[in-house]
């Protein structure tokens, strides 16, 4: 299994979008060295053949039907926005 | 404020409520008032509240009496005053999942249970406290005050579904609900000393719960009898059209009468895998002391393997985390609460992530980014999701012998406050008997031991999906042994 290190976190760190303040950043390698330490039981575990369980239920999905469905109160979605702007939702520019 | 009905706060239920609302006994604005009064006082100690609502209460008991006095009834849940965990929606009040990041976020709309609840009758008090977006054993990664524990101060009540344990466990609320993702519900009602009830997967709808793992999570009540969590049960479930992993069954007339003919059928089955070192030995005493007590209702009890139960704590913490990495990707700073602002975008990101995140939920978020990318995902994330399967087969054949499996909830009582805060995987070994029960989407109910003297110790009655009926019908005719 895996060894985890600064460099790694700091790559994890920009996927996940998160700053990490260099002050914590030991302390974030020592418990994720626990954690996956913790995790290596799992490497004696044989599961050949086994289909893996990929959600939380073995319901069938279903699909609604296709229809139109006028939605009228879009005005608390836009309340509860950081920002708007005469009903539309207002956000950072994405292209300079 | 009638003094009277102050003093009586303490032996309410669900049902007694029921019956003296319809008896005209007290309105229920008196109750509600009742209540506030009595969280005034208690909740200086215990810290279970974010916020109360009691506004929109004092307007719910209103409509009640007047339904009284039109002569339609208080309703299945009427008047009834309830706690809801701060993750779970009620349109017009905050909701924060105690964290910083929506420390400003006015829900929207109600989740599908709330609106259940209004429509049944139950009053709403408030919010209550939890670890960050319920990611923890003892609701200390709160981001804005501790919990405390009723029956000891010093110590946790557990969590993530602290607050709501602990209000009901201070008779600050006659049921709450909280959610479980590995134990949430379970754990907390086990070291406050309720009952707790985790439903089967898809039993109820998760529509305006803050998705944690979504193929884990449940929400669930908190009650002071069996009896109570199965009259909430009957009200919070059914399919909902906004959940997709909602489930059309319907619960039979067994799950709130349960007979006892049909309960001496039961067998009962203990996992060698739960009695291991490390349980304390008062929990193993007192296990083995439900089991004569089931005994004397006529139940069987017989000794059972889940021989994949060392790898459900494993299995779990790479699961869960990595659906938290993707279910909490949507706070950035651009959708919810406040924005902080930024030179560009990614910064953006970065800032409002790094201030209003805690400790627990980054390391959460990039322990699931870790076992998600690319290198390491078969060896973590594909090999969990096999060892998941493996525990639910282990289920399955276990219900194959027998009915219902019962273990302790907990491998201690309450702990200090401050005694695990600072080594992550101490607290995540807390949860190793409530786990397997998410993994595998069972229905699974922690009960208080009765005839206990020290702090609450809880068991749990696992059972087949769907079949709540047979967990809480074996509590409820273990409650009345001691009655």
């Amino acid at each position: 299994m895996a060894e985890i290190n600064d460099k790694i976190l700091k790559h994890l760190a920009e996927l996940a979008r998160i700053e990490i303040d260099p002050k914590n950043e030991a302390r974030f390698l020592s418990d994720f060295k626990n954690i996956l330490g913790h995790f290596e039981e799992l490497a004696n575990l044989d599961t050949s053949g086994v289909v893996p369980m990929t959600g939380g239920t073995s319901l069938k999905n279903i699909t609604r039907e296709d229809e139109f469905n006028e939605i009228k109160d879009q005005g608390k979605g836009v309340e509860s926005f950081p920002e708007s702007k005469d009903g539309y939702l207002k956000v950072p520019p994405v292209f300079e | 404020m009638n003094r009277e009905i102050y003093m009586n706060i303490k032996g309410l239920t669900i049902k007694k409520i029921h019956h003296d609302l319809t008896k005209k006994e007290y309105s229920s604005r008196e109750l509600t008032e009742a209540f506030f009064n009595h969280i005034k006082k208690e909740d200086a100690k215990i810290g279970a509240f974010l916020d109360l609502s009691e506004n929109m209460a004092m307007r719910q008991a209103e409509e009640v009496d007047k339904n009284i006095s039109a002569g339609k009834g208080p309703g299945v849940l009427g008047g009834v005053p309830m706690a809801i965990k701060d993750n779970i929606l009620i349109e017009g009040l905050r909701c924060t999942a105690a964290s910083k990041i929506l420390k400003d976020y006015k829900a929207a709309y109600n989740a599908t249970v709330i609106n259940k609840l209004r429509l049944a009758g139950a009053i709403f008090l408030g919010k209550t406290n939890m670890d960050e977006f319920a990611m923890g054993s003892s609701t200390e990664n709160s981001a804005f005050q501790v919990t405390h524990n009723p029956h000891d101060l010093e110590r946790v009540p557990g969590g993530s579904s602290g607050g709501s344990a602990a209000a009901v466990a201070s008779e600050m609320a006659i049921a709450a609900l909280g959610s479980d993702t590995g134990g949430s519900i379970r754990q907390p009602a086990a070291l406050c000393g309720t009952v707790g009830l985790k439903p089967t997967y898809g039993a109820v709808s998760r529509y305006g719960v803050m998705a944690m793992a979504s193929s884990l999570d449940q929400i669930g009540p908190f009650t002071k009898t069996v009896e109570d969590a199965a009259l909430l049960l009957k009200e919070l479930s059914g399919q909902d059209p906004m959940d997709s992993t909602s489930a059309s069954f319907k619960f039979g007339a067994d799950l709130l009468s349960p007979n006892i003919e049909d309960i001496k059928k039961l067998k009962v089955g203990i996992p060698e895998e739960y009695f291991v070192e490390g349980l304390d030995k008062n929990i193993a005493a007192k296990m083995n002391e439900v089991v004569k007590d089931f005994e004397k209702l006529g139940i069987k009890t017989k000794k059972i393997s889940l021989p994949h139960t060392k790898y459900a704590l494993s299995c779990y913490y790479i699961i869960m985390p990595a659906e938290v990495s993707a279910n909490l990707s949507r706070f950035d700073g651009i959708r919810y609460g406040t924005r902080e602002k930024a030179d560009n975008l990614i910064d953006l990101y970065k800032k409002n992530r790094e201030s209003g995140f805690g400790a627990e939920s980054k390391r959460r978020i990039l322990l699931g980014t870790f076992v998600l990318s690319s290198g390491y995902y078969d060896a973590y994330y594909a090999k969990a999701q096999k060892a998941r399967a493996l525990i639910r087969k282990d289920f399955d054949e276990a219900f194959k012998e027998v009915d219902v499996i019962l273990t302790p909830v907990t491998p201690t009582p309450a702990f200090k406050i401050g005694e695990k805060s600072d080594d992550p995987l101490a607290m995540y070994l807390s949860d190793i008997f409530t786990i397997p029960v998410n993994l595998a989407g069972v229905p699974a109910v922690s009960i208080p031991v009765k005839n206990n003297s020290g702090l609450p110790i809880g068991f749990q009655l696992i059972g087949k999906h769907f079949r709540e009926a047979d967990i809480l019908g074996i509590g409820q005719f273990y409650e009345k042994l001691y009655n």
